[in-house]
């Protein structure tokens, strides 16, 4: 009995420790950018303001999860690998402004591939993915400034880019579901932006040609 | 409340209150040109009942239309959108765009059983009228990418808001009420052709 009253007043008494830590709560003061590990979160939040990095992700862990699970997996090894080896590469190499037309051209391509609802083969998006990673890494070590720690920064991208992989990813599968009549829609939706993403690139390219 | 709802809430509401501004990038511009590109389509009532005409009419057509239409209208409009970026001009633009108004209202007033080939051919006419009237403003954007993700966004909105208004036609009160709408569009497309034309004030 005692054991039992013990863990009802459990999650109360949990609760209310969590309350306190969260009031008492103070601002760190634990010099992360001293200890370089700013550079992390640069890398990390990078990509992620950035429209032109969201889409591309977005539609390639749409399409990935479009594909199923199975098809999925395998791009959240060789998504942060490509960027990484492209943040690598990035940072000794300076790219040529064709940079936003191969972005476009990346578009397109993912956003053709959602709406016409193709089937691919799980090793073509494999390579799809780390192609399109290694480019938008590269463009993210644009970033990187003479004092910046190239392997922190680098890092942050890759794990960014791993978890809004694996969560769009994830809810992709989880919202398309089963193959059944009921949910023919939810897979109409899937299409519907793909058709949007191919549109935006389509855009994008001719802007790139424009200017 | 399941654990994986209240997870979800728990992290959500973590999520914001930890939340600090970002500022790896400037991105300046980014949601005025998401707010222009998302308003444009909304602003302009010939673009706007055109949209919802097309939706209405694919559910009118019902499959492969209804999902057909919407896929590929933001396709073909893109390239529109390619050729108003690039200043490549169009015969008559916004007498076109109006005329989009008309006889797509008309074809959902009259509950007209199109070819599904004609349609698309029409629909995908007017789409690439609609995309250089948005393209051309877009190089002009505060963020370019920004305004075209905007008014992509909010066209495919139009054209699920159509399709949602379509679902009525499966009551005949629906149906009637969607043909009323059809005619109000053919209206209203008349009235902007007819301005446009300099034939009405």
């Amino acid at each position: 009995m005692r054991h039992g009253s013990a863990m009802k007043h459990w999650p109360r008494s949990t609760s209310a420790g969590a309350l306190a830590l969260i009031a008492s709560a103070t601002s760190a003061n634990a010099h992360i950018i001293g200890a370089r590990l700013g550079d992390f979160y640069a890398g990390a939040a990078h990509p992620l303001t950035d429209l032109a990095d969201l889409i591309l992700w977005f539609a390639l862990a749409l399409l990935a999860g479009s594909l199923g699970p199975s098809a999925a997996r395998p791009i959240l090894l060789f998504f942060p690998l490509g960027l990484l080896a492209g943040s690598s590469v990035g940072a000794e190499v300076v790219f040529a402004p064709a940079g936003g037309l191969a972005a476009s051209g990346m578009l397109v391509l993912l956003g053709l591939l959602l709406a016409a609802g193709l089937r691919i083969h799980r090793n073509l998006l494999c390579v799809i993915a780390f192609g399109a990673a290694a480019m938008r890494g590269a463009s993210n070590a644009g970033g990187m400034g003479p004092e910046t720690n190239r392997l922190l920064f680098a890092l942050g991208i890759a794990i960014a880019g791993y978890v809004a992989i694996a969560l769009v990813a994830a809810a992709t599968v989880a919202f398309r579901g089963e193959e059944t009549v009921s949910r023919g829609w939810r897979r109409i939706a899937i299409r519907a932006l793909g058709s949007w993403i191919a549109a935006i690139g389509l855009m994008m390219g001719g802007l790139a040609l424009a200017s | 409340m399941s654990f994986i709802r209240r997870s979800f809430l728990l992290a959500a509401i973590a999520s914001v209150a930890l939340a600090s501004p970002a500022i790896a990038h400037e991105q300046a511009g980014v949601a005025a040109g998401l707010a222009s590109g998302v308003l444009h389509p909304l602003s302009g009532p010939d673009h706007l009942i055109a949209m919802v005409a097309v939706g209405l009419w694919g559910a009118q057509l019902g499959a492969p239309a209804i999902f057909l239409l919407p896929i590929t209208f933001p396709l073909v409009m893109a390239i529109g959108g390619v050729l108003g970026v690039l200043r490549i001009p169009l015969p008559a633009p916004e007498a076109m765009i109006a005329l989009s108004g008309v006889l797509l209202g008309v074809a959902v007033a009259m509950r007209l059983r199109a070819p599904f080939a004609a349609a698309a051919a029409l629909v995908g006419l007017f789409a690439v009228f609609h995309g250089h009237a948005h393209g051309a403003e877009l190089p002009d954007a505060s963020d370019p990418l920004a305004y075209g993700a905007g008014f992509v966004t909010a066209t495919g909105l139009l054209h699920g808001c159509g399709v949602a208004l379509g679902a009525l036609s499966r009551w005949p009160v629906g149906e009637r009420l969607i043909q009323g709408l059809g005619a109000a569009i053919a209206l209203l497309g008349g009235y902007f052709l007819a301005t446009g034309l300099g034939v009405a004030i």
